[in-house]
């Protein structure tokens, strides 16, 4: 019945509806009283005896006795009670009114039929009603649809001021309600219901709300549901990260979030993933470093900020990266997160959702939540899949004899006369043999690679007490030859429990992942594409590396050595969580959140002598442990309360926090064989170094939450941070931000629009700061040189830094304003966000010139850099029948970043990098002409216009040539994802697309000394655009292969030009996964709950204008290339 | 009436809550006065064993030879490659190449390491200075001879940087506020400091070494270093007493053995560090030996930077410097071979090689050549003659036949291009000062221009510092 009830009033045209039932039941009023005169006067008699007849059969008698007709809706009928009935001879009138006694209906007679319809109350009754005469009182219980409880939930009634809510059994009592009244019962993440009042209330069954709008996100601090939120949230949840074939959760983001950028380093097992919410924030601290910087945000897992962040965790070089410590490239922490173990990933971007973090969440908070038991019967799930990576873009490199013809085009451009030359140094024209042909592209980095992923869980308990334990293990191998692969061993555990009547509530979980990465400790073996097509084999036939080739020294060619070289990783990751909370009252909660999180690792690299060329043989290893460590203790008082048609959430809470960041590192020499270098003990001299980062954090924060009659929202947040990274007396920032929400379609005026069932207008205001700087920068410290021959006996010590005493927090202040939108039953969600940030004071290594000792001294530097963006984001139920289901989402984000001061940028070391009111992603550079057809070489323009080879190296307010030439950032990004199911097939499918620029394949070509010409292989697409003779107009300027001609060095300036950057938009089948779940009827035989088989697939295909290398990392040809990865799996619970 | 007291016990809750976080939060972000493996400034310059690492680090600084510094080859190498002694390698990459063509860019790598590696060391040098000076606890003796020899290191870096690049910041202080954008000092200005600094060492420094071997600077590093400073300003007078005071102290004399000069514990030796790599000993046999001396067969290797045939042909018949103080390598390829010669004045590729060799700074036959100069420009022949003889006699030589002081003053500047060969860049400061470089680079160089006789101030120097002016033709 109440099923009933609810369906109608969520129809879409529920309020036309019942606006028209009014109306028509007001002119039904008028008639009655009218006809009831008239009925009086009809004389035909009736005979009835029945016995608890229905009231139809009885209709049918009086219409055979009196050929009078019924009009009824079969729905009125309903209601009816069967009729017991004994009447000879009766009138008409009589005979109805007798049918009519204790039935909860109406007749009139008109003409000659019978209309019945639902009875009104008579004016006696709207009295005693309007008296309040008969108060009663109700208990009640609210339960879900397993039957089980729902406490904490509200029932309020309509119109009026009282509400209460249900206790831990999900119970509640109201006194002094009216018949008839109507109770609004809500809860979040459930269908708000209304029930009207009887005195004996049936069990009141709470559905769980299909619509995202009142789905439970995770936030800061708490929960909160779509419909009630001011911010700007946005949740990846399980099964969307399921059905990526990915290691690495932070690669199932991709496409999935608007606003957020998602960058894979490269596409070596467990390389780093740069991350970035919202666009670029802060200026470079180092107007020197070869990249730009990349904020990232805050990273919490299950209430604990992760200890090593989104900082690479190895120290030593090995396939994932160049530079340990970088952000740019190296191994990623989160690798030690098994995806299979995420519940939820929610990505809080705006200062009402992350000025609660303070100093932390100034970049954006990005919250990861993992699985946990749910009460039910025991579920076991066993997933294993198997599949296969290949590098996505295959450069094409040139075969012998196009490259051999090259190098001679070179030598002519040249005017070197091959006759004359000396032939070492043309090793690859006299001696190589002419005809040999090795693809090094296919040898190195061609080989397809197996992968392997295999989850095992098992969940349940009861209300009281539930349980989540799960193994992962995953193995990815590399594209080299050799035995490289990434391990990974997870376990997973999640524990609930409640106790005295449930008041107290512990939650603990654990996470321990153990990955042992083992690769060669050389990256530049990515750039054996380079290597010369018809270099000589670099292996012999014994399996021995060769280092001469003809009286030829291959020392700096055979790249064969690095793969002997071997890099090895060792990670060990443990997070740990403790939550316990205990019900003070029925509105008020304390509460505390303890976690642990430490990430090791045990690294080393070996230097066989054997792997080396033998004219410089020498065996060395190098040791290194890596630590991160969290202990962060947050305490939380929770109370909330409905004051009339208001509920009030408020939470107080502090956080305490610790982290333990160091790391040491031994190198060992002298090394008697190859054999020990697993040893430093072996060494005969071992130096080594170690660092200690302290910091602590300490912060007191409240919000205040106050939703008005489901319609108007208030949302404060105010926050003390202390930091230890600040020197005395500037320890201390104060943050908060104001937001405000109005769901305009509680306004009756909207509730006329049938198919608009949902609007929001939200907005808040908000500042957070960044104290994301090392400790101890407030004074001049000194060390002993790491790794320091003692000097005549005594350690020798060196400055480290500059020391500025007045450096504090930066901060930042954003602005946020959200459209929410929700069509049909909120099937279809729609959401429009405009946003501004603006931060200052930016906490950075201000460039020094090195005459004062150091590159740079921690300043506030009184720059402001704004970003302004726009974000869409669609999420629709387009059909939903028994057998066919389609979903689709859409995100699309727009960020435009912008200086907007910077006093004294020109004299400062950013004046080359950086313009007032152009983005801080702008490239200065110069700009592109083309190639001189009469000398072959590039040619640019000044900055007033004229033509030169080489341009000058400094902005044009210095006589420099530098002007803003490409911006990097990408002008939109967004993703489009559909599911599709039919019965027992499932389709999903993800689209990512992003405008941008990028370094073109050329640049990047030269950047890695690819010079055409040299002795190095170049990509094939140079041929058909290179100058040859003059008067051709070309894009590739000749080749050459002298080192200092003015062809060579023009290359410099083409990667510092326009030339160097183009298009690189793509649209990229990021995900496409299909999955048959087998009939259960099938395996209930085998006491198989589910079975599903599936096939993912990741990065499929990609459309873009881009010509050599993979859009998604341009100007990267000759790195690690990103994978294209294929599994099948299989999924049973059960 | 519930909800009151619920109301206010949440208040008072609150209210515990914020003051028990208010009174306890310093003490909670309370991190240690210092990292583990670090000290304060003040620290360091309290007491004498952390002043000697303090100075032991100008040292470090030196000669580290994992690294090119102005200090540890870098100088040999560039100028060797600048001016008319080393020819690269096809292999020896764009950067040196740029050099050896004089065609070098603004942001030239090993052009630019001079730079920096000078003024980071200055820092520490400047550092060390004010915290000793501000030391009152340490004994007088050892302020005067710490404060002596620091100030004879960074003349030593001034004199280097003058010779380099012109003009450069003179910076004696530690404080970046006043330090980042000091212009580029007249090059009248830093001989004054240099000059300040040497003449102030002389009267502060003893004439025994401070510590074993000829390692920390004593009274005549600091003559020896005025007297090359004098002669390269003209003051003839002064560089032959300085050079004088050097020669006859008694403490040095000239090896017999060419093999030994740059050994630990030269008798030449007036100033020598020690190399300080773990695996490899100095800079140059880093560079300059060809690997494979290493291993046999030695024929395979060309040497990255090879003597030049202006050097070569420089030598004369019978030098047993070609013989002791050059290498010879033959490179066969498809039968064909090719002879190169490289600089074999260190031998010692690996640290580990016993005798150990120090990185040489100032030695006696350097000496002898300046007196030798700032006599012939004091007309004072025979007695440059009678120095200038002494090296020639070293080298296996006959004495010299010059007669007039033009012939004298030829005879010793080709002398100094022999004896200090791919020494810390005498040749090209040579034909630097003599005014010489154009006529004889312009001869031999195919792209010689005058300008190219400094170094670029390095385009991230210029950037950050929008006082510093580059140099002409840069």
């Amino acid at each position: 019945m109440y099923d009933f009830y609810l369906k109608k009033r969520l129809s879409p045209y529920s309020g036309f509806r019942q606006t028209l039932r009014v109306m028509k039941l007001t002119a039904l009023i008028i008639l009655l009283a009218l006809m009831q005169v008239s009925a009086v006067s009809l004389a035909q008699k009736v005979t009835l005896k029945a016995k608890n007849a229905s009231l139809s059969s009885i209709f049918r008698q009086v219409r055979q006795q009196t050929g009078y007709d019924f009009a009824y809706g079969t729905q009125d009928l309903d209601a009816a009670k069967p009729v017991t009935i004994d009447i000879k001879n009766a009138d008409l009138k009589d005979a109805l009114d007798a049918i009519f006694n204790g039935q909860p209906l109406d007749y009139t007679i008109e003409d000659k039929s019978v209309v019945v319809s639902a009875k009104q109350p008579s004016l006696l009754e709207k009295l005693k009603s309007a008296l309040n005469l008969d108060m009663i009182d109700v208990q009640g219980r609210v339960i879900d649809e397993k039957g089980m409880p729902i406490p904490g939930a509200t029932v309020r009634v309509k119109y009026l001021t009282t509400a209460v809510i249900t206790d831990k059994d999900g119970r509640f009592n109201l006194t002094g309600l009216k018949d008839k009244d109507i109770l609004i019962i809500s809860y979040v993440g459930y269908l708000t219901k209304e029930v009207v009042v009887s005195a004996k209330l049936d069990d009141i069954v709470l559905q769980i709300s299909s619509s995202q709008l009142d789905q439970i996100t995770v936030i800061a601090y708490g929960t909160e549901t779509r419909r009630f939120s001011v911010g700007s949230t946005a949740t990846v949840t399980a099964s969307d990260i399921e059905k990526q074939p990915v290691s690495n959760p932070l690669l199932a983001l991709e496409g999935q979030v608007a606003g957020l950028t998602i960058s894979p380093t490269s596409g070596a097992p467990g390389a780093a993933v740069q991350v970035q919410v919202r666009g670029q924030n802060s200026v470079q601290s180092n107007p020197n470093a070869v990249n730009r910087p990349y904020d990232q945000p805050l990273f919490v897992i299950d209430g604990v900020p992760f200890a090593p962040q989104n900082q690479n965790i190895n120290l030593g070089s090995s396939l994932g990266g160049t530079t340990p410590r970088s952000r740019y490239s190296g191994l990623s922490p989160f690798n030690s997160i098994n995806p299979s173990d995420i519940e939820s990933i929610t990505i809080l971007k705006d200062a009402d959702a992350t000025s609660i973090y303070g100093t932390q969440g100034a970049n954006g908070v990005i919250i990861i939540t993992t699985k946990k038991g749910k009460p039910g019967e025991t579920n076991v799930n066993l997933t294993v899949n198997s599949g296969v990576d290949v590098a996505t873009d295959q450069v094409q490199m040139l075969n012998t004899s196009q490259y051999l013809s090259l190098r001679k085009e070179a030598l002519a451009n040249d005017g070197i006369n091959l006759a004359t030359a000396n032939p070492l140094s043309y090793p690859d024209l006299f001696v190589f043999d002419q005809n040999k042909y090795t693809n090094w592209e296919k040898q190195f980095v061609g080989k397809t690679t197996p992968n392997t992923d295999a989850h095992a869980s098992v969940s349940g308990g009861t209300t009281s007490s539930t349980y989540f334990i799960s193994g992962g293990l995953t193995h990815q191998d590399y594209d080299f030859p050799g035995d490289f692969a990434d391990n990974r061993l997870t376990l997973h555990s999640s524990f609930h429990q409640t106790g005295f009547n449930g008041k107290l509530s512990i939650d603990f979980g654990s996470d321990y992942a153990y990955d042992h990465n083992n690769s060669s400790s050389q990256p530049a073996v990515t750039q054996a594409v380079l290597l010369p097509p018809n270099l000589p084999d670099l292996i012999g036939p014994s399996g021995n590396l060769v280092w001469n080739y003809k009286g030829v020294d291959l020392s700096s060619l055979n790249l064969d050595g690095y793969l002997k070289e071997p890099s090895d990783l060792q990670s060990y990751n443990l997070n740990n969580f403790l939550r316990i909370a205990y019900q003070i009252t029925p509105d008020l909660r304390i509460g505390s959140t303890m976690g642990y999180s430490r990430l090791t690792t045990n690294e080393s690299q070996q230097y066989p002598a054997a792997a080396q060329s033998p004219s410089s043989a020498y065996a060395y290893a190098i040791f290194a442990n890596n630590s991160f460590q969290t202990i962060n203790i947050e305490p939380q008082l929770d109370y909330k309360h409905q004051f009339g048609k208001g509920l009030l959430t408020a939470l107080i809470g502090g956080t305490y926090k610790k982290d333990i960041t160091g790391d040491s590192q031994q190198q060992g020499y002298g090394y008697s064989n190859d054999a020990f270098l697993n040893s430093i003990a072996s060494a005969t001299t071992i130096l080594a170094s170690s660092a200690n980062t302290p910091y602590k954090y300490v912060a007191g924060f409240a919000r205040i939450n106050y939703v008005f009659d489901q319609e108007f929202i208030v949302n404060l947040t105010g926050r003390r941070d202390g930091s230890s990274n600040f020197g005395p007396g500037r320890q201390f920032g104060n943050f908060g931000s104001a937001g405000l929400g109005w769901i305009f379609t509680q306004e009756s005026l909207f509730k006329s629009i049938p198919f608009f069932t949902y609007g929001k207008l939200s907005g808040n205001y908000g500042t957070s700061g960044s104290d994301g700087i090392a400790p101890y920068q407030y004074q001049a410290f000194w060390e002993p040189v790491p790794y320091a021959i003692p000097f005549q006996g005594t350690a020798p010590y060196k400055p480290l830094n500059l020391y500025n005493p007045d450096y504090s927090w930066d901060t930042k202040k954003s602005l946020n304003i959200g459209l929410d939108l929700g069509f049909f039953h909120n099937k279809l969600l729609f959401n429009a966000t405009v946003y501004q940030n603006r931060t200052g004071d930016q906490l950075t290594n201000y460039n020094l010139p090195i005459q004062t000792g150091f590159s740079s001294v921690l300043e506030n530097l009184n720059a402001v850099v704004q970003d302004r963006g726009i974000e869409f984001s669609l999420t629709s139920s387009n059909i939903k029948t028994k057998n066919f289901s389609w979903t689709t989402s859409f995100n699309f984000a727009s960020n435009q970043n912008k200086l907007i001061s910077f006093p004294g940028l020109a004299t400062s070391p950013y004046a080359y990098l950086y313009t007032i009111g152009e983005p801080v992603t702008e490239i200065n550079g110069f700009k592109y002409k083309d190639v001189n057809p009469t000398t072959g070489v590039y040619e640019f323009y000044t900055a007033s216009g004229a033509t030169t080879y080489s341009p000058n190296d400094a902005i044009k307010s210095q006589g420099g040539d530098l002007q803003p030439i490409a911006n990097l950032a990408p002008k939109f990004t967004g993703g489009l994802s559909n599911t599709i199911s039919y019965k027992k097939f499932s389709l999903y499918f993800l689209l990512q697309f992003a405008k941008q620029t990028g370094m073109n394949y050329l640049a990047s070509a030269y950047g890695a000394g690819a010079v055409p010409g040299t002795l190095t292989n170049v990509p094939a697409a140079i041929l058909n655009n290179m100058w040859t003779k003059p008067g051709d107009v070309a894009t590739v300027e000749r080749a050459t292969s002298l080192t200092y001609s003015s062809a060579y060095i023009g290359t410099y300036y083409y990667v510092e030009s326009s030339a160097a950057y183009t298009d690189a938009s793509y649209i990229r089948l990021k995900t496409l996964s299909l999955s048959y779940s087998l009939p259960s009827s099938f395996l209930n035989k085998f006491d198989i709950k589910s079975c599903k088989f599936y096939v993912n697939a990741q990065n499929l295909l990609t459309f873009t204008g881009y010509k050599i290398g993979d859009p998604e990392n341009p100007g990267s040809i000759f790195n690690f290339p990103l994978q294209r990865t294929i599994v099948c799996g299989l999924s049973f619970n059960f | 009436m519930k909800n009151f007291i619920d109301i206010k016990r949440f208040t008072w809750l609150m209210v515990l809550f914020s003051g028990l976080a208010i009174t306890s939060c310093k003490k909670l972000i309370e991190i240690p006065v210092n990292p583990v493996n670090e000290i304060p400034t003040s620290a360091v310059f309290a007491d004498s064993t952390d002043i000697m690492s303090a100075v032991a680090g100008i040292y470090y600084n030196f000669s580290t030879s994992g690294s090119r510094t102005i200090t540890s080859g870098a100088i040999t190498l560039d100028a060797g490659l600048s001016g008319d002694e080393l020819v690269p390698s096809a292999t020896a990459g764009s950067a040196p190449i740029q050099i050896y063509s004089n065609s070098i860019l603004p942001n030239n790598g090993f052009a630019s390491t001079l730079w920096t590696t000078a003024y980071t060391s200055l820092y520490q040098i400047n550092a060390c200075l004010a915290g000793i000076s501000a030391n009152n606890t340490i004994s007088a003796a050892l302020k005067q001879q710490l404060t002596g020899e620091i100030e004879v290191d960074r003349a030593l870096y001034y004199f280097s940087l003058i010779n380099l690049y012109g003009g450069v910041p003179l910076v004696t202080s530690t404080n970046y506020l006043t330090t980042e954008s000091l212009p580029r000092a007249a090059v009248a200005a830093v001989y004054s400091q240099i000059l300040a600094d040497l003449t102030d060492a002389q009267k502060k420094l003893k004439p025994n070494y401070p510590s074993s071997g000829h390692i920390r600077p004593n009274l005549y590093v600091a003559d020896a270093l005025l007297a090359k400073v004098y002669l390269f300003m003209g003051q003839w007078q002064n560089a032959e007493n300085a050079a004088a005071s050097v020669i006859n102290s008694g403490l040095y004399s000239l090896n017999t053995d060419l093999n030994t000069v740059y050994l630990d514990g030269s008798t030449e030796a007036i100033w020598q560090l020690p190399a300080k790599g773990t695996v490899f000993a100095t800079a140059e046999a880093f560079v300059l030996i060809p690997s494979q001396n290493l291993s046999t067969p030695a024929t395979t290797v060309v040497p990255t930077y090879s003597l030049s045939s202006y050097l070569l042909n420089a030598f004369e018949a019978g030098d047993q410097r070609l013989v002791k103080w050059a290498g010879k390598t033959s490179v066969i390829v498809n039968g064909v071979a090719t002879t190169y010669y490289y600089a074999y004045k260190y031998k010692n590729l690996r640290a580990a090689t016993a005798p150990t060799e120090d990185y040489m700074i100032l030695r006696l036959a350097e000496l002898y050549l300046i007196r030798a100069e700032a006599e012939a420009q004091l007309n004072n022949l025979s007695a440059a003659l009678t120095d200038l003889n002494m090296v020639r006699t070293r080298a296996g030589l006959p004495n010299s036949t010059a007669v007039s002081q033009n012939d004298v003053l030829n005879a010793i500047m080709h002398e100094r291009q022999i004896e200090l060969f791919c020494e810390w860049g005498n040749r090209w400061y040579d034909l630097k000062r003599t005014g010489a470089i154009n006529t004889v680079l312009g001869t031999e160089k195919t792209n010689w221009k005058s300008t190219d006789a400094v170094y670029p101030v390095p385009l991230s120097e210029i950037q950050t510092n929008p006082y510093l002016v580059q140099n002409p033709g840069y």
